[in-house]
């Protein structure tokens, strides 16, 4: 006579049943009511038939953390099992940061019923686990015959255990870094300083990205706050955005063929967007029938953008508000507007054949054509005098301190005394001078350089026209 | 951990204005956009071996400065890329689709260079010539799976041998950055993951470095209440603090370093291999003008036995919010 299962047996037996008929009910709903697959479907899911068919297909399945395929679907080698507790400390982002392991299957997708029947939880422990841990109730619980339930806990923890040998695959991303066998720097040209990386994905980390940014999109709290913002009201938390967010379908139709965690989220993979600002090349049209290149440049939306925020920051503080908080955050601000200055300044006199100031239709002052066609100076000799000998770099400043000073509000902003003063107007024109001397001093020894190269051509051409 | 510097070079070789298209955009398994450091240290090792060992020219790191893009992407607030559907199959069936990101490059490179002592003694003439055979010998290469196209830009690549004097060598860099402009130059703030990592564990002792990465790569809209009671609501992108974005800064060992040919269908047998995942890191998108130095803009690789990193260095360090910065001090 068999002992009576343990009050805990009990309850895991009929966890596993219950499992079972929910999956069966689902089963049976498809089917019309006197289809006689009916009898054979019930069959299958008696625990004993299917934990035993599960056993066999349970090989199948293996359980990893870096799956091969989330690189390509056609990739076939190895996929592994690497929990970040195993991983030494790095500075970096990796999976080894991770706060838990969340693991993730690869195999037949049409044996991953056998992985939910794994996962399942009982007081907050895996069956896998429990079963890994010998655990004698679950295993009583499995089957009345000792024996048997021996033989398929050893199928079920097979699971685990990693594939045999490790095979690399022409799909997998496979890369070359150089190291160097003994003194820094590796040389290039040695193959013995390389390492091949076979780069696998964390399933785990792509899992994790991807539920903190389902929350930030559609989560109730973030709703709640999104509401909170609009309504100009306070909320207890913020909400956050992703802009420029890319979202990548794995596997197409089939995300169950790449893994399992990838069949949970319906194959997508969030990326995040690492892209540079974007120059607009269109604000270096050549600058025809306008008085001053700063109409261009402040009605750039970008600049107008920048100029309004420092412009309501300023507005919003008392006359006597004037401390090194505030000083250096409108510097900041200040440092933004002269950087696109300078980019906007670098767009013409790189980005524009020389010369191109010299068009009747540019009525820009001396001083800006100066800044924006310095290479114009090679040429043209009327045009090299001014450029060499003007005050330009100066004027040029002050056109600048006095557009920004305008288009701020100057008047309404002396009461802060933090437009611009004296203090500023120097450091433009420094920086700008700086700016403009290096363009010179390269520009001269580029011309030095052409100077020596070129006279032998010269002579030559002197030496034919003199007889 | 000891921070690694970068080696000693002679030489900066300035590439301007290449133009490539359909270079790889998903330069990571997290995150999309303009190819990462790992990619141009590629090419920088790529390229020195298509010069030869005798070009004398030993590259040592790059940097890179973007001038523009057009990324192929659709959508409004989720891009997708945009795909194509080939090769078809045997039979002429249409295969599955693998996505593959793509996005159109303009972009000028600085490589710092050892020159050898035949090199070293060069005249300008023959540092020109060795310039344009470097660019075009790039031009035949793949640029983060992309090709060069031919170029119209008005200036030239150029080699620009270093003086001995550190001054000089920093007037010869800030002569060279105004012709990287208008761009941003892509220099790398792992000092920011690192202290942002620390204010939030001062909050949270169980924020990880994931947390504080994450939180650095989007923008965070926070109401503020102040005495009168009054809300309002800021974001954390506001102006002067940098554009941040996350980078794929190089990869972690996940298993031993195995001997060559133990792992079968390699891309050698020749090669120890290893299985690695890539790591992150956070990166800054800033203005050239704004560089003292070449070496914060140049990107090394480097590899870390001790914990089995393989990443890309970069020296630069930002200016610390703390301290005043005051104007008209500085140039």
């Amino acid at each position: 006579m068999l002992d009576p299962l343990s009050p805990r047996a009990q309850s895991l037996r009929s966890e596993i049943q219950q499992f079972l008929q929910l999956r069966l009910a689902d089963k049976l709903g498809a089917l019309a009511a006197d289809d006689p697959k009916r009898e054979a479907l019930i069959a299958q899911y008696q625990p004993q038939a299917w934990l035993a068919d599960a056993a066999r297909r349970v090989t199948q399945l293996q359980l990893v953390t870096h799956p091969l395929k989330a690189s390509h679907p056609d990739a076939r080698g190895s996929s592994l099992f690497i929990p970040p507790s195993s991983l030494p400390p790095r500075q970096e982002v990796g999976s080894h940061a991770l706060p838990t392991l969340v693991s993730d299957v690869v195999g037949n997708a049409a044996a991953l019923d056998v992985y939910k029947f794994l996962k399942l939880s009982h007081a907050g422990q895996s069956l896998l686990s429990l079963l890994q841990a010998g655990d004698a109730d679950l295993l009583a619980a499995l089957s009345d015959d000792a024996e048997q339930a021996t033989a398929w806990r050893d199928a079920f923890c097979s699971i685990a255990e990693p594939a045999s040998d490790l095979i690399c695959h022409a799909l997998a991303k496979q890369i070359y870094w150089p190291v160097s066998p003994d003194a820094y720097p590796p040389d290039a040209h040695d193959d013995s300083h390389f390492h091949l990386l076979s780069i696998l994905n964390s399933s785990a980390l792509s899992h994790w990205l991807y539920e903190q940014i389902q929350a930030d999109r559609f989560g109730e709290a973030t709703k709640a706050a999104r509401q909170a913002r609009r309504d100009g009201a306070a909320h207890p938390h913020g909400y956050h955005e992703y802009p420029q967010l890319a979202e990548e379908k794995k596997g197409g139709t089939k995300p169950q063929n790449i893994s399992q965690l990838n069949s949970e989220r319906k194959g997508s993979n969030y990326l995040l967007a690492a892209l540079p600002p974007q120059w607009n090349s269109k604000a270096t049209r050549p600058l025809y029938g306008v008085a001053s290149l700063f109409v261009r440049f402040g009605s750039q939306p970008h600049v107008r953008g920048l100029l309004d925020e420092l412009r309501d920051y300023l507005g919003k503080l008392k006359p006597e508000a004037n401390n090194m908080h505030i000083r250096n955050r409108r510097d900041a601000w200040l440092g933004e507007l002269f950087t696109e200055l300078l980019q906007f300044g670098a767009g013409f006199s790189n980005g524009l054949p020389k010369g191109w100031t010299a068009h009747p239709d540019c009525t820009l002052p001396i001083e800006e054509q100066c800044w924006l066609d310095p290479y114009r100076a090679e040429d043209d000799e009327e045009f090299n005098r001014a450029f060499q000998w003007q005050d330009w770099p100066a004027q040029l400043a002050e056109r600048f301190a006095h557009w920004l000073n305008t288009r701020l509000g100057a008047e309404r902003l002396s009461k802060h005394q933090l437009a611009l003063g004296e203090v500023e107007f120097n450091h433009w024109r420094r920086e700008l001078a700086h700016d403009v001397a290096l363009l010179g001093d390269w520009d001269h020894k580029r011309r030095a350089v052409d100077h020596r190269l070129l006279p032998a051509a010269r002579t030559q051409e002197v030496s034919h026209e003199s007889p | 951990m000891n921070r690694p510097e970068l080696p000693e070079i002679d030489a900066l070789l300035h590439i301007p204005q290449l133009s490539v298209q359909n270079a790889n955009a998903i330069s990571g398994p997290h995150s999309w956009g303009h190819p990462g450091p790992t990619h141009f240290t590629g090419l920088m090792t790529a390229l020195q071996r298509k010069l030869g060992a005798d070009s004398g020219l030993s590259f040592v790191a790059v940097g890179i400065v973007s001038h523009g893009y057009q990324a192929q992407t659709n959508g409004d607030y989720v891009q997708r890329f945009n795909l194509t559907r080939n090769p078809v199959g045997k039979d002429g069936s249409t295969a599955a689709i693998v996505e593959e990101g793509r996005i159109h490059l303009q972009l000028s490179l600085l490589f710092g260079l050892q020159l050898n002592t035949q090199r070293r003694a060069a005249s300008d003439a023959e540092l020109d010539e060795l310039a344009q055979q470097a660019s075009r010998t790039l031009q035949t290469l793949r640029i983060a799976g992309g090709s060069v196209l031919p170029g119209h830009s008005r200036l030239q690549p150029r080699l620009i041998r270093l003086d001995e004097d550190a001054d000089v060598r920093s007037q010869q860099f800030r002569r060279l950055c105004r012709y990287l402009l208008p761009g941003y130059a892509l220099v790398s703030r792992d000092d920011l993951l690192l202290q942002h990592h620390t204010t939030l564990r001062e909050q949270d002792a169980t924020a990880t470095v994931l947390d504080a990465w994450l939180g650095q790569c989007r923008i965070n809209h926070t109401p503020v209440t102040d005495d009168a009671g009054k809300t309002e609501w800021q974001h954390s992108r506001s102006a002067g603090r940098g554009w941040i974005v996350p980078l794929p800064v190089g990869y972690g060992a996940l298993t031993p370093l195995y001997e060559a040919g133990t792992v079968a269908r390699c891309r050698d047998p020749h090669t120890p291999v290893r299985f690695v995942e890539s790591l992150y890191s956070l990166g800054e998108w800033l203005s050239p003008h704004r560089l003292r130095d070449y070496r914060q803009l140049l990107w090394y690789p480097g590899y870390h036995p001790e914990n089995g990193v393989y990443r890309c260095h970069n020296d630069y360090q930002a200016p610390s919010l703390t301290e005043p910065t005051p104007l008209g001090v500085t140039a």
